[in-house]
């Protein structure tokens, strides 16, 4: 009999027997309702209590309600059960998966509507590796709590660092891999290696000091702790709170460079930057020479680009403002002015020949007016105008005497004359009017 | 732009104080605005046409200097990459 059976059947040996009863005093002539029969059964099996079975959980459904559902089998036969717990227990019991090994306190019931066995469980404890793992899981918890997880703290790794170090077992594969799969891509990348224990109850010993020693290295900008896989035992060192705690402190990005398949060492949570394995590490410490070269090019091309396009447009606008008509030639407006001018000069001088010739003709008119009173016109017309030898004019025969020398001022010219005698009174005989040539005696 | 013509821009920008290319761009649009629309005496039409030349000049030796960076930077690449693959 199989041992899950063998308990519960010393468990029932009394209720058995009742039911043995029960069974005798049955005929087709005294029956029983189903209802009874089955909360007769249920009520025998509860009397049964609580017990403690070891099993593997072979198929678990976490749903949203407070009810969970898993499947247990045994851990030697074929046997399988249904256990219902509340979610609290799962919680309480750390990571619980599928395949894991557990020590579960169960409670037998029958289900009243249907008649199935099922079972209620209260508590569940890992056992074996499970139990490690929920010893790891709750070590996480704590220090998460404490915030050693927050991304926030992660420093950023350098672009380029000036020395590696790293912190692997002696000639170990993962020490080969960070190294091969850096110098690739960054020929001349330097790394202070420290070999130590990377699995065992003294790894962490070694592990300690080789990254006080490497966080204080000046010239360390960053720092690997590398292993290349293992079992859940082999990768403890990297789940130990004194190393947590310690990577937390350093001054220096951590990579934790881990390879493992399922479950994470707590160092990847606490590193600055998490690796899936040790050749994962050796890429994402040191950027490629070659893509770096090629990226290079490419922003100084896209910059260069950028900036002569908008000096071309630049330069297109400042040619488009400079070819302006009022730009280009700014005699333009000169012209107009120039224009304004001229139609204005024109007019000053049309005005100035008018006024002129206005003038002009009053001068004339004014000149014949003189001219017309002057003595000249007189001499014109035949007379004579005398005068002494003093210029004097002579207009009386009492004004000179005989043999005085006197001028006689004719039209076109002057006669120097004497007088040879003196006749007062007017003439004797009317003097016809003179013609113009002649002359007076 | 020739020779002569970057010497009378530098020229016209030496009394200036500092002025930057968009600065000087912005001044030089409103004078072209001003010119365009007229009202403005004959003085004032001659005053704007000289600041409009000296602010394109302005902007031409700003740009002139901005290629001239180019080429210089392009020219010094172009030399550490020389060296670099002799070195190589």
């Amino acid at each position: 009999m199989p041992p899950i059976l063998k308990v519960y059947a010393i468990a029932l040996s009394v209720p058995l027997a009742r039911v043995t009863d029960m069974a005798s005093s049955s005929s087709p002539e005294q029956t029983r309702s189903l209802a009874w029969v089955v909360r007769a059964v249920k009520d025998w099996v509860e009397r049964c209590g609580k017990v403690w079975v070891e099993a593997q959980v072979i198929e678990l459904n976490r749903r949203s309600g407070p009810t969970q559902f898993l499947t247990l089998r045994d851990v030697d036969e074929e046997i399988s059960v249904t256990a219902t717990c509340h979610r609290r227990v799962l919680d309480a019991a750390g990571p619980v998966e599928s395949g894991m090994t557990v020590t579960a306190l169960l409670r037998p019931t029958v289900w009243s509507r249907t008649g199935r066995l099922s079972f209620e469980c209260s508590e569940i404890r890992p056992s074996g590796e499970g139990q490690l793992l929920a010893q790891l899981e709750r070590r996480r918890r704590l220090l998460e709590a404490e915030g050693l997880f927050d991304s926030g703290l992660h420093r950023p790794l350098p672009l380029l660092p000036k020395g590696i170090g790293l912190i692997t077992g002696a000639h170990s594969d993962a020490e080969r891999d960070v190294i091969r799969n850096a110098t690739l891509r960054w020929p001349a990348v330097r790394f202070v290696v420290r070999n130590t224990l990377v699995q065992g109850a003294h790894a962490v010993e070694q592990i300690l000091p080789a990254l006080a020693d490497l966080d204080a290295d000046p010239s360390v900008d960053v720092i690997v702790i590398a292993r290349g896989g293992g079992s859940l035992e082999d990768l403890l060192p990297f789940s130990d709170e004194a190393l947590i705690r310690a990577v937390h402190a350093a001054r220096t990005p951590v990579v934790s460079a881990i390879g493992h398949e399922a479950d994470n060492p707590i160092l990847d949570l606490v590193a600055d930057l998490r690796a899936s394995t040790p050749t994962d590490a050796g890429k994402r410490i040191v950027p490629d020479v070659a893509e770096e070269l090629a990226g290079l090019h490419e922003a100084t091309s896209r910059i260069r680009q950028s900036v002569t396009a908008r000096i071309t447009t630049e330069q297109s606008w400042l040619d488009s403002m400079r070819s302006r008509p009022v730009m280009v030639d700014p005699t333009a407006t000169l012209d107009i002015a120039s224009e304004r001018l001229e139609a204005t000069l024109a007019r000053l001088r049309l005005a100035t020949d008018r006024a002129l010739e206005t003038e002009s003709r009053e001068i004339d008119h004014q000149l014949r007016s003189v001219r017309a009173m002057s003595p000249k016109a007189t001499l014109d017309r035949g007379y004579a105008v005398l005068a002494d030898a003093g210029g004097a004019s002579v207009g009386s025969v009492e004004a000179t005497r005989d043999g005085a020398r006197l001028d006689v001022y004719l039209s076109d010219g002057t006669l120097g004359v004497t007088v040879d005698s003196v006749r007062p009174g007017g003439p004797s005989t009317p003097v016809a009017t003179p013609q113009k040539g002649s002359t007076t005696s | 732009m020739t020779d002569q013509n970057q010497e009378t821009a530098q020229d016209q920008v030496a009394g200036e104080p500092e002025i930057g290319y968009e600065q000087a761009r912005d001044e030089l649009v409103e004078v072209v605005r001003r010119l365009e629309s007229g009202g403005t005496s004959l003085a004032e039409t001659m005053t704007l046409w000289e600041r409009g030349e000296k602010l394109a000049a302005i902007c031409q030796t700003w740009l002139d200097g901005a290629r001239r960076r180019i080429e210089d930077a392009r020219a010094a690449s172009e030399n550490i990459n020389d060296n670099t693959d002799r070195q190589a």
